[in-house]
């Protein structure tokens, strides 16, 4: 990436006179190996400079506007007089700023060398905004580099926070408990200053950076946010008498018996009662790839059980590929599918599992996108829709639909390399959103199989209430 | 415990029959729930039993009530009773109070009788609460032969009679192949000044337009919220939700039952209700009789016949069961209130906390 970055960034001193004051902020922006350099310091002082930004911003495209008036003015329609309007150095990049895409594109199906999505209110200003207006909110640069990453964040985080941003580490329950991990690693290393304890110093001097980070290179997922909770508090409960040693196993042991209670042990528990619901001739439907699913299928396969998949399948990720070739690997019975076969398919189908990334408390599902579809088109053939969730994954939170709380990954990654859209960021009007998760309403599911026993949706306020409970 | 001394013991403690034992209780009393008999045989069980130690104690109720479940065609409402009364021991015999085991046994019998009595006391106070869903002027829809339906009924009826000014009329589906039982409940209340009237089950939909509310019994109410009873409850409470009349049922809460069936055909038991039959199939050869066995079924379907339990009969046409969906229950009178179908798996999931019945299922799986 930093190959096509360099160039982008070049022309940026050369707007600066038109630009004034703006530019310094939105350097950093568009050029993606500076963001993470302030980025990750401080989030007041990201916030501030955010704030600058779209100030500049707003600022540029007043001036724009003004400057700008004659040449917009003249009737030629589509982008050219735009173009026209800019200084010389603002067309050259705008071209980069093509081509850059299309180095992108290449890398897609990995979607490892994702570049963050620009805030393009900074980085082209004069151009129209490619974010989707309801989902504005949720734009955020992306840490993906380690460069400038602030002095506190320990190694196994950085590398932790990089391995994320790049969706080498994907799901939520791989995530949470490589953070746990990585954080055992930094309580390792920690030594309480004089004068301090570790109750009170740990958390706020060591952990919050490490978290800070963590939350640029992607948004934490629910159960991280969860956890980390339940981190803090441990070490909150710490005694101020307890020598660093003693009290840094302890919260070694601690974190290791949560990831064994709430993520290993209970996927057995959930992979067991999952296989158990599974009978000699069903047909399972999926979407996508979830590894509990994942487990379940196979261990209800293992048990000698005679069952056909139909594996459900989406763009751009394209996670189910990974699920149906691990499962036919073991020999079993597998179709393959994308959503646009979903309703066809739907007929042969006895039970649907799917997978989470969070049960809301109002008995919502969020998922994957695409859930929602499938669970809806399943509940329409009156099919039983089963969800697979561990404990952890609760929140108290609530979700009325998929605006206020999502991710938005790079719009890049929905554009087929060579096809049409190729050069979408160059079509007036158009805008591509690519959001992560969607909402299922609680209607469409019949039973969720969580690792203390299956409850409708209307039990996940108790379930994570007692949770709690029996963690505080 | 002054029948201990009135049984026999020993010689016949090896001899106990826990199945002769259930139906006995149930024949004896005919007031008895079948989980309120299946603990009531489990505390003879006990009051017999020889067991010296907790885990052979618990291992006895266990394999019995195993064995018990396994030779009667229909147990789901048993086994909410055997599973009440395990996890009721288990959080009873807690290893710490093992200090005298006689003592300890002596408790959970004078405990499980006291248990057997309150359950029974329960119907009356479900009375209570759901007399007051019928007001004067409305028109009951009901059938089967449950017991707390006419216990709510009749004290409905009775309030009624002691200057009470509700008058409410009911209407009866018969069920032809219990019409003893149905003539049984419907002369019941007609001698308690109730206008009671008669239609086939084909007439439900017919008849939905003159009802006020729904009230039905039920053998057992599953962790969703959704009730299993017999069959053709489901097709009342559909026709119900399509007219939009309430669907109440009066339960009480030991027919509280760990299962979650996702459907009709997943309640883990055998029922043959639907059979496919043609004319000639007496008169073939019986090569020709395998033949027609051997014609493939979709195969999809096959496995929800199958079951893991040998079963002596499968459950007839008679007394089968169906399962009603929670979406379609407006709401479960039980003796601790009235309860939305949501309610149920919260009330279940806090039993079982609170006996710590999961963690020991947690560690022993």
């Amino acid at each position: 990436m930093p190959s096509s970055d360099s160039p982008t960034a070049e022309p940026s001193p050369a707007e600066a006179p038109a630009q004034g004051k703006g530019n310094a902020a939105k350097q950093p922006k568009g050029k993606e190996a500076a963001a993470p350099a302030e980025g990750s310091k401080l989030s007041g002082a990201e916030l501030k400079k955010q704030a600058k930004a779209e100030k500049a911003a707003r600022r540029a495209q007043a001036l724009l506007e003004k400057g700008a008036s004659a040449p917009a003015a003249a009737p030629t329609p589509g982008q050219q007089p735009k173009v026209d309007g800019q200084k010389g150095p603002k067309g050259q990049r705008q071209h980069q700023r093509g081509s850059s895409t299309s180095v992108e594109v290449k890398n897609l199906p990995v979607r490892g060398a994702q570049k963050t999505v620009p805030v393009p209110v900074a980085v082209e200003p004069k151009k129209e905004d490619k974010t989707v207006e309801f989902f504005r909110h949720l734009y955020k640069t992306r840490t993906t580099s380690i460069a400038g990453a602030s002095k506190d964040v320990h190694p196994a985080v950085l590398a932790l926070g990089l391995q994320m941003s790049n969706y080498t580490i994907c799901g939520s329950c791989a995530r949470l408990v490589a953070t746990l991990q990585a954080f055992k690693r930094v309580i390792e290393s920690y030594t309480t200053p004089p004068q301090n304890s570790l109750s009170r110093h740990l958390t706020s001097h060591v952990l919050s950076p490490q978290i800070e980070y963590l939350s640029s290179c992607r948004p934490l997922s629910i159960s991280m946010g969860n956890a980390i909770r339940w981190l803090k508090l441990e070490v909150s409960k710490v005694d101020v008498s307890v020598p660093d040693a003693e009290a840094k196993k302890g919260l070694c042991d601690a974190i290791d018996v949560f990831i064994r209670e709430r993520v290993t042990f209970a996927d057995q528990v959930i992979a067991r009662s999952a296989a158990d619901k599974i009978k000699d001739g069903d047909v399972i439907m999926t979407y996508a790839k979830s590894s509990i699913v994942q487990r379940a299928l196979v261990k209800a396969h293992e048990e000698g059980k005679k069952f056909r998949v139909i594996i459900v399948d989406s763009r751009p990720l394209h996670e189910g590929k990974h699920l149906a070739a691990a499962l036919v690997r073991i020999g079993m019975d597998v179709k393959y599918c994308l959503i646009n076969g979903l309703s066809h398919n739907i007929q042969d189908v006895t039970k649907v599992l799917l997978g989470a990334h969070a049960m809301m408390s109002n008995g919502r599902l969020f998922s994957r996108i695409g859930t929602a579809l499938v669970a809806m088109e399943a509940n329409e053939a009156d099919k039983p829709v089963i969800v697979l969730c561990e404990t952890i994954k609760f929140t108290e939170r609530v979700a009325l639909d998929s605006i206020v709380h999502n991710e938005i990954a790079p719009a890049d990654e929905l554009v087929i390399p060579g096809g049409p859209l190729e050069q979408w960021g160059d079509i007036k009007k158009l805008q591509l959103c690519n959001p992560m998760y969607d909402v299922t309403p609680a209607d469409y599911i019949q039973m969720i199989i969580t690792e203390s026993g299956n409850v409708p949706p209307t039990s996940v306020p108790v379930l994570h209430r007692l949770g709690n409970e029996s963690q505080g | 415990m002054a029948s201990l001394g009135n049984v026999p013991q020993n010689e016949k403690a090896k001899s106990f029959d826990i199945v002769e034992t259930y139906h006995r209780l149930l024949n004896e009393d005919p007031d008895l729930t079948m989980p309120v008999a299946a603990i009531e045989a489990l505390i003879e069980l006990l009051v017999q039993s020889r067991a010296v130690t907790v885990y052979e104690t618990l291992d006895l109720v266990k394999t019995q009530s195993d064995y018990l479940k396994s030779r009667i065609p229909n147990s789901i409402s048993l086994s909410a009773g055997t599973d009440l009364f395990q996890r009721y021991m288990i959080s009873s015999l807690k290893p710490s109070s093992t200090g005298n085991f006689e003592t300890v046994r002596q408790h959970l019998l004078s405990n499980g009788r006291l248990f057997v009595s309150r359950a029974k006391a329960g119907r009356e106070r479900i009375a209570a609460y759901g007399r007051h869903f019928v007001r004067d002027g409305s028109v009951v829809l009901t059938h089967g032969g449950s017991r707390v339906v006419g216990a709510l009924l009749g004290k409905a009826a009775e309030a009624s009679k002691s200057g009470g000014n509700v008058r409410f009329q009911v209407i009866y589906v018969m069920n032809d192949a219990r019409s003893s039982e149905s003539k049984a409940v419907v002369s019941a209340l007609r001698s308690k000044g109730v206008p009671v009237a008669t239609i086939s089950e084909g007439a439900v939909g017919y008849a939905m337009g003159k009802v006020n509310l729904v009230i039905v019994g039920a053998e057992g109410v599953v962790e969703n919220g959704g009730i299993i009873s017999r069959l053709g409850t489901y097709q009342i409470a559909l026709l119900a939700k399509a007219a939009g009349k309430p669907f109440y049922v009066a339960a009480e809460s030991h027919k509280f039952v760990r299962l979650y069936p996702l459907g009709q055909y997943d309640l883990g038991i055998d029922q043959e209700v639907i059979e496919f039959k043609t004319d000639e199939e007496e008169n073939l050869s019986p090569e020709e009789k395998k033949f027609t066995e051997q014609t493939p079924e979709i195969e999809e379907k096959k496995g929800y016949f199958d079951t893991e339990i040998a079963l002596p009969k499968p459950n007839t046409a008679v007394d089968a069961v169906d399962f009603t969906p929670p979406a379609l229950v407006s709401a479960l009178i039980t003796e601790s209130g009235v309860l939305t179908p949501s309610a149920v798996s919260e009330e279940l999931i806090s039993v079982v906390r609170a006996t710590g019945f999961l963690k020991l299922f947690v560690l022993l799986s």
